[in-house]
């Protein structure tokens, strides 16, 4: 298994919807027929006729460099390999769908329509990578016809992508979408329309789990320091209650019940 | 669903006695269904993994495959980077065969009909009984009433050649192809201009690229569609005409919009415009075009103005665009074409495109975007079994061909005349017909003509995968193994031998169409011309002149001998002037005009639109819908309609709509969409399957074939597929 | 021994109309559960790929655990102040909270697409996540709840030794109890810090933790209050009318700081312009503040309010119903989802949350009839059960 990160490279402008990939990756994957881990995301007919466009790309997992459902999944079902892949490992996952909230470009999906004892589980693009392992490329990208996907190293697939921008400034949106979004993804992505309009979300550069990872982090201390602080508080009341006691200023002895009796009821009840 | 069958036990195994030892061999492994010579060549081991080398057959594209066995099971199949079709990739269709070959609704074994031809309700038989009663009709029909009486039709199969063989045997004349549905208009046309069927493309040096119609993005083959692409790229023009928004207007550097059927006019402009500037290969034009001093002359009329008022389009546009294509000289490309049954006209246009392509001369040797050599043309010649010459025929075709039809190719015909000819019994009646990879009932025009046909036949049989909308009506269906499991001939491309070999062992009694037509042979008394012992056999036969291995090859998957005749070191030209033939002396003789020209297309009447058809890139015709992944994969099949029309006339995008035709309606649903023009509606392909053997596919959309009107262009016997006008009522 | 809890009397009791709506609701819910174990989560709901997250979470665990912070509330108040005097309302704060985590418990195992395995977290742990945290803290501090709640069980039996035991473990308990509440009442809040995308910016801050752990108190003190009220109606009851007082007096503090805290952490985010109500996520943040929020404050700071029953209640009301608004923003009307297309919860999930929600009010009503519920707790000895109401509770 190679360590260095692999990427994907998507040229939008190559794109002819022609769905290669997805039947590519459904049969690769054995992915059930009512689920699919790769489809055409575009953004249909714009214009007027005749002054018509229209772009597609095939949208699947970003494999993020810090990838939010890792972060977010409580029993570690999801793992970033060195290599490139967020991979899964079903034998862990508990269905809770945290991953499919945490993931900024809503890639999870779930299997809806089983049972329990149909087994269901989350999932998504792998990146192949049990081809990875073998040395070849994801099925999507070996079968493209047109080469609009590429893939390799992601220092070497992001400077051709800034190459192919920098030779026809013309042609590509000025931004390789998937460099810094959620901290840079594995799957980046040149475009000559709007992003937005291929169904690709705004996201910041700032990681998503950010805010969650520092929260964590300092969990134990907090509980600790917290435990120490009501137990200080705790003994306090106590020994400021028995020095009252001891001086005598009333009130109801500590440590004995109050009698049923003795308590007020029927305040202004009905 | 699963069909993955299990293993015979270790103590069945050893039941069955008798079984070959070696196989036993390995100890506890077991082996695995896969096809015996893949796994005697090590391309499978005794587990079952493995890679085999074959070709795809779900298009004619045909590329070169790595099937991918695990556990006696197809389950992935890879592009073969050594075919040039592939390259290493293959398009969904070539990337869901493997759920043709495991289809639930394959058909396994024999069947034969039970009940009213129509009904669906067929039992199952042995191939013994199925052969004898397949032959036992052939021969009757052939001693009543002459063997012209049976009709033979298959479309491009890998084993056309034993199709023909058995058809040529058998005596009949009457062979039906699909192509006058298709590309009768190119073939003719480059045919009398060029002396071949169809030019090869090359876009490694293109710079600007005229594509009418030939939606590469959506009728796509492999290589060329990723070609295109890749030229696009690297900074080529594309100027793409059509009256659809395809997915090939949305990658092109100009979308025109045209007026249905008048591409002609705008060719023809283009011409008028290059020879009276004077900008196209005058040199060229001087040496190799037959007619060019006269060619101004007869272009004279056609002027950007006069094709602005057929075409719609800005006679500035049109001269533009001719003098860019001019500009670009031997870097420009009229691409000739391939489903161009759009008009009755088309063949004009083809023409026009055959002679655009000659005045700025593009047509090379090398380092042209057009080849004037037939990319089948490899120079290899494969060998074949010895056989007797087959009987004289005296009879006429029932298609016209040529005694209607003086142009057109035998080897094409015209199947529409065909099917009309059976339906009305002259010039002669037909009794039977004998049907191979191909479904007339959903890809002739005029569907209900074509199961009143079917009704006037005694016998019909089919060759088939899985019971199609035509085999639903046949008396007997012979299952055919799909093409993952059978050996079928060898194909040649660009000078390459490839062997189609079986992936796994053929499942349930199927059978290959080299084994069927040798059985059928036999039985009809034919057997001296199918002189092979097996598909094997046929395949050393093949070799033999080639001094290559059989067993070599299954490993490698292909070969690549010297060519048998060396390629010419000049252009020449298969007409009979040895030129290109702008001027047609053959055209002049049989009363047509010489000169690419134009004639007038019919347009609809008010409040009528043109019914336009397709392709989309995830079905193949009409032979894909029951492909689960093609179906899990495909767009919803509507009906397009120009959103403001559809306003205009209070129709909203999911409407159901009602669609006449002067021969039928149909029933679907609306999209409004920009993407097509306002006097235009679409129906995607393929759809309306009548066969309810086919689960996926039954019940979904409408079909075109319900709506289409008949059409034969007297040249090249083309249909006219965009002719039928329609009127659209909602309901 | 158990003392008889007279189940031939409660067989021959004719329920009371509530009941049997109740009870309907509930074996509507367990129909529809079933269906959903056999045949999935889609089959009887609405959610999908870009709305993953719905009724459930949104009402049944948000708003659950919130509503069930009047247990740690109470036992901090009780336990950690020393303030005996709120002995009273103490345990049914404890079953409250107790029944509520029970039914946040039985949601999640409907909503988890593999209940099966739900002690997966216990053997599988990601220190990254925060829904980890938030399972392991409601796990922990439900079998506190439950060893709080145990002494009105046992109670009603003659066994001593468990209650000393319990009652010796009792202040570690609670302590426990309150550390365990407020890590995941805040992290409740924390799940969607990393959501920053998809949560619109007038909820999102990194104090999300703060302003659930906060509303949490104060829904907390309001649930008390709420569940004394309807105790009170339902079994002829008094009501502890200056205890609750003393509570309804802290809330406006706990929701002041909350709300200058929000304020101070909008306008330092440049945020302040999206308060102009020009669109929806406008309008549902003033709904919810000033449901939530202003309404309670203001009520509840005045002494008349605090003094009489309606007025209690009312401001409980109003505080609870600002917290099920602001659970319902965060959990789902201020999201959008990448790829969100509407979603509205089916017919099968209000049944399922419906269901889950009469078992519990059926629960309390059943404990709070046949055991020594509205009791201090006792030392041991075979104290007898609280007299039965004289009739049947609900009527």
């Amino acid at each position: 298994m190679a360590t260095t990160p692999l990427a994907f490279l998507l040229d939008v402008t190559r794109c002819i919807d022609c769905r290669a990939c997805m039947v590519a990756c459904s049969a690769e994957n054995n992915v059930p027929m009512d689920d699919t881990r790769i489809w055409v995301s575009g953004s249909g007919v714009l214009g007027a006729f005749p002054h018509l466009q229209r772009a597609t790309m095939p949208y699947h997992c970003m494999h993020c460099l810090e990838p939010a459902c890792a972060s977010a999944c409580p029993v570690g079902a999801w793992t970033k390999r060195d290599d490139g892949p967020v991979v899964y490992d079903s034998a862990r996952c508990i269905g809770c769908r945290y991953c499919m909230n945490a993931c900024p470009f809503g890639v999870p999906h779930f299997d809806w329509n089983r049972g329990v004892l149909e087994q269901p589980l989350i999932s998504k693009c792998s990146m192949c990578a049990h081809r990875l392992d073998l040395g070849e490329q994801p099925a999507c990208v070996q079968t493209c016809l047109t080469d609009a996907l590429r893939f390799g190293p992601r220092d070497e697939i992001l400077a051709e992508a800034k190459r192919r921008i920098a030779a026809r400034p013309d042609k590509y949106i000025p931004h390789v979408y998937g460099e810094t979004e959620n901290g840079g993804t594995s799957y980046l992505i040149l475009s000559n329309v709007p992003f937005e309009d291929l169904g690709l979300p705004l996201v910041p550069q700032e990681p998503v789990n950010s805010a969650s990872e520092k929260i964590m982090r300092g969990t134990i201390p907090f509980a600790l320091g917290w435990a120490a602080t009501l137990s200080a508080v705790a003994v306090g009341v106590r020994l400021r209650t028995r020095g009252r006691d001891q001086t005598g200023e009333g009130g109801a002895p500590s440590g004995t019940d109050p009698d049923p009796a003795e308590l007020p009821m029927k305040d202004g009840s009905s | 669903m699963d069909e993955r069958r299990v293993p015979p036990s270790r103590r069945d195994f050893l039941k069955l006695g008798g079984t070959s030892l070696g196989a036993l061999a390995v100890g506890a492994l077991l082996p695995a269904p896969v096809a015996q010579a893949a796994r005697l060549h090590g391309q499978v081991n005794a587990r079952g993994d493995g890679v085999v080398h074959t070709l795809c057959e779900m298009c004619v594209w045909r590329c070169g495959v790595l099937a991918r066995v695990r556990d006696g099971r197809v389950v992935k199949l890879d592009g073969n980077p050594d075919h040039p079709h592939s390259r290493g990739k293959l398009c969904a269709r070539g990337q869901s065969g493997l759920m043709t070959t495991y289809d639930r609704d394959r058909v396994l074994q024999p069947l034969i009909r039970v009940g009213p031809r129509g009904g669906g309700v067929f039992r199952k038989a042995s191939w013994e009984e199925a052969l004898d009663l397949t032959a036992q009709k052939m021969i009757e029909i052939r001693d009543r009433f002459g063997p012209q009486a049976m009709v033979f039709s298959s479309t491009h199969n890998l084993s056309q050649t034993q199709f023909e063989n058995l058809l040529g045997a058998y005596g009949s004349p009457n062979y039906g192809t699909q192509r006058s549905l298709c590309f009768n208009s190119m073939v003719t046309a480059f045919q009398l201009t060029y002396g071949i069927e169809e030019p090869a493309r090359n876009y490694d040096e293109v710079e600007y690229i005229l594509l009418v119609g030939r939606n590469l993005a959506e009728a796509i083959s492999t290589s060329e569609t990723g070609a295109l692409i890749q030229a696009l790229d690297r900074g080529a023009k594309l100027v793409y005409l059509d009256p659809r928004f395809t997915k090939t207007a949305a990658k092109a550097s100009e979308w025109i919009p045209i007026r249905p059927g008048t591409d002609s006019a705008f060719v023809l402009a283009m011409i008028q415009v290059i020879v009276s500037e004077h900008i196209g290969d005058c040199d060229f034009a001087r040496q190799y075009i037959v007619g060019c001093d006269d060619l101004p002359g007869a272009m004279a009329s056609y002027t950007p103005e006069w094709a602005e008022t057929k075409t719609g389009v800005p006679a500035e546009t049109i001269r533009r665009i001719a003098r860019e294509f001019a500009a670009a000289k031997r870097h420009a490309l009229a691409h000739p074409g391939w489903r161009t049954a759009n008009f009755v006209n088309s063949f004009q246009t083809e023409r026009a495109l055959a002679t655009l392509n000659a005045v700025v001369g593009n047509v090379f040797e090398e380092n042209g975007c057009l080849s004037a050599l037939d990319p089948e043309a490899s120079g290899v010649t494969l060998g074949k079994p010895p056989q007797p010459p087959y009987p004289r025929v005296s009879a006429q075709r029932l298609d016209g061909v040529p005694w209607k039809y003086p142009l057109v190719p035998l080897k094409l015909g015209v199947f529409q005349e065909l099917r009309d000819a059976i339906l009305s019994g002259q010039p002669y009646p037909a009794h039977g017909w004998f049907i191979s990879r191909q479904n007339p009932v959903l890809s002739l025009p005029d569907r209900r003509r074509t199961l009143e046909a079917l009704g006037r036949l005694d016998f019909m049989v089919n060759v088939d995968v899985i019971v199609n909308d035509t085999a639903w009506f046949a008396d007997v269906i012979l299952p055919e193994a799909s093409y993952l499991e059978r050996y079928d001939p060898l194909a040649v491309v660009e000078g390459k031998v490839f062997l189609r070999q079986p992936v796994i062992e053929p499942q349930g009694e199927a059978r290959s169409a080299l084994w069927i037509y040798r059985e059928l042979g036999q039985r009809l008394g034919l057997g001296d011309y199918f002189q092979y012992a097996d598909e094997e056999d046929y395949l050393r036969q093949q070799l033999a002149p080639l001094g290559v291995h059989l067993e070599d090859l299954k490993q490698s998957g292909f070969v690549e001998p010297r060519p048998t005749h060396p390629r010419p070191d000049r252009l020449v030209f298969g007409t009979p002037s040895g030129k290109i033939e702008v001027y047609s002396e053959t055209l002049a003789k049989a009363g047509f005009s010489p000169w690419p020209s134009w004639e007038e297309p019919p347009a609809p009447p008010a409040g009528q639109f043109y019914l336009l058809t397709g392709k989309v890139g995830q079905h193949t015709q009409f032979a894909t819908q029951n492909n689960a992944y093609l179906n899990k994969y495909q767009d919803e099949p509507r009906l397009w309609m120009n959103r403001t029309v559809a306003t205009d006339r209070g129709l909203q995008d999911g409407d159901w709509v009602t669609v006449t035709s002067p021969v039928g309606s149909v029933r679907t649903q609306l999209l409004a969409t920009e993407a097509i023009r306002p006097d235009c509606v679409y129906l995607p392909p393929g759809f309306g399957h009548l066969s309810k053997a086919l689960r996926t596919a039954y019940g979904v959309g409408a079909s075109d074939s319900d709506l289409h009107v008949s059409f034969v262009d007297p040249i090249s016997g083309g249909q006219a597929l965009s002719q039928t006008f329609v009127s659209i009522e909602r309901g | 021994m158990i003392a008889p809890l007279r189940w031939s009397q409660l067989a021959r009791q004719r329920p009371s109309p509530i009941v049997l709506v109740l009870g309907a609701l509930v074996v509507t819910g367990v129909v529809v559960g079933l269906i959903r174990f056999a045949s999935g989560i889609g089959a009887i709901s609405n959610l999908s790929n870009s709305t993953s997250w719905g009724l459930w979470i949104s009402l049944d665990l948000l708003c659950g655990v919130a509503l069930g912070a009047g247990a740690f509330t109470m036992a901090a108040i009780v336990y950690i102040l020393d303030l005996k005097e709120f002995r009273p309302i103490l345990r049914p704060a404890i079953l409250t909270g107790f029944l509520g985590y029970l039914m946040v418990i039985t949601a999640l195992l409907v909503d988890l697409g593999r209940p099966e395995r739900i002690w997966h977290m216990l053997i599988y742990q990601n220190g990254h996540s925060v829904l980890l945290e938030v399972g392991l803290c409601v796990m922990l501090y439900t079998t506190v709840l439950a060893l709080e709640f145990l002494p009105v069980l046992f109670e009603r039996t003659t066994w001593q030794k468990p209650l000393r035991i319990l009652h010796s473990i009792t202040l570690p308990l609670v302590i426990a109890g309150v550390v365990l509440s407020t890590l995941h009442q805040s992290s409740l809040g924390s799940l969607y810090l990393i959501m920053p995308g998809t949560l619109h910016p007038l909820w999102y801050s990194p104090l999300l933790p703060v302003y659930f752990f906060l509303t949490a108190v104060a829904v907390g003190l309001a649930m008390v209050i709420f569940e004394s009220w309807a105790s009170a109606r339902a079994f002829h009851r008094g009501l502890e009318i200056h205890l609750l007082g003393k509570l309804a007096r802290a809330i406006p503090f706990v929701l002041g700081l909350y709300l200058v805290i929000r304020g101070t952490d909008l306008a330092a985010s440049g945020e302040l312009s999206l308060l102009v109500p020009r669109d929806v996520p406008a309008a549902l943040f003033w709904l919810e503040v000033i449901v939530g929020v202003a309404v309670p404050i203001v009520l509840l700071s005045r002494r008349s309010v605090r003094e009489s029953p309606k007025g209690l209640l009312v401001g409980a009301l109003f505080v609870i119903a600002g917290l099920i608004l602001n659970r319902f923003n965060v959990g789902l009307l201020a999201q959008s989802p990448v790829g969100g297309q509407g979603y509205l919860p089916s017919l099968g999930e209000f049944a399922i949350s419906f269901g889950i929600i009469s078992a519990g009010v059926l629960a309390f009503a059943f404990v709070a009839t046949y055991f020594p519920l509205f009791e201090a707790e006792s030392h041991g000895g075979a104290r007898s059960s609280a007299p039965l109401p004289s009739a049947p509770p609900g009527q």
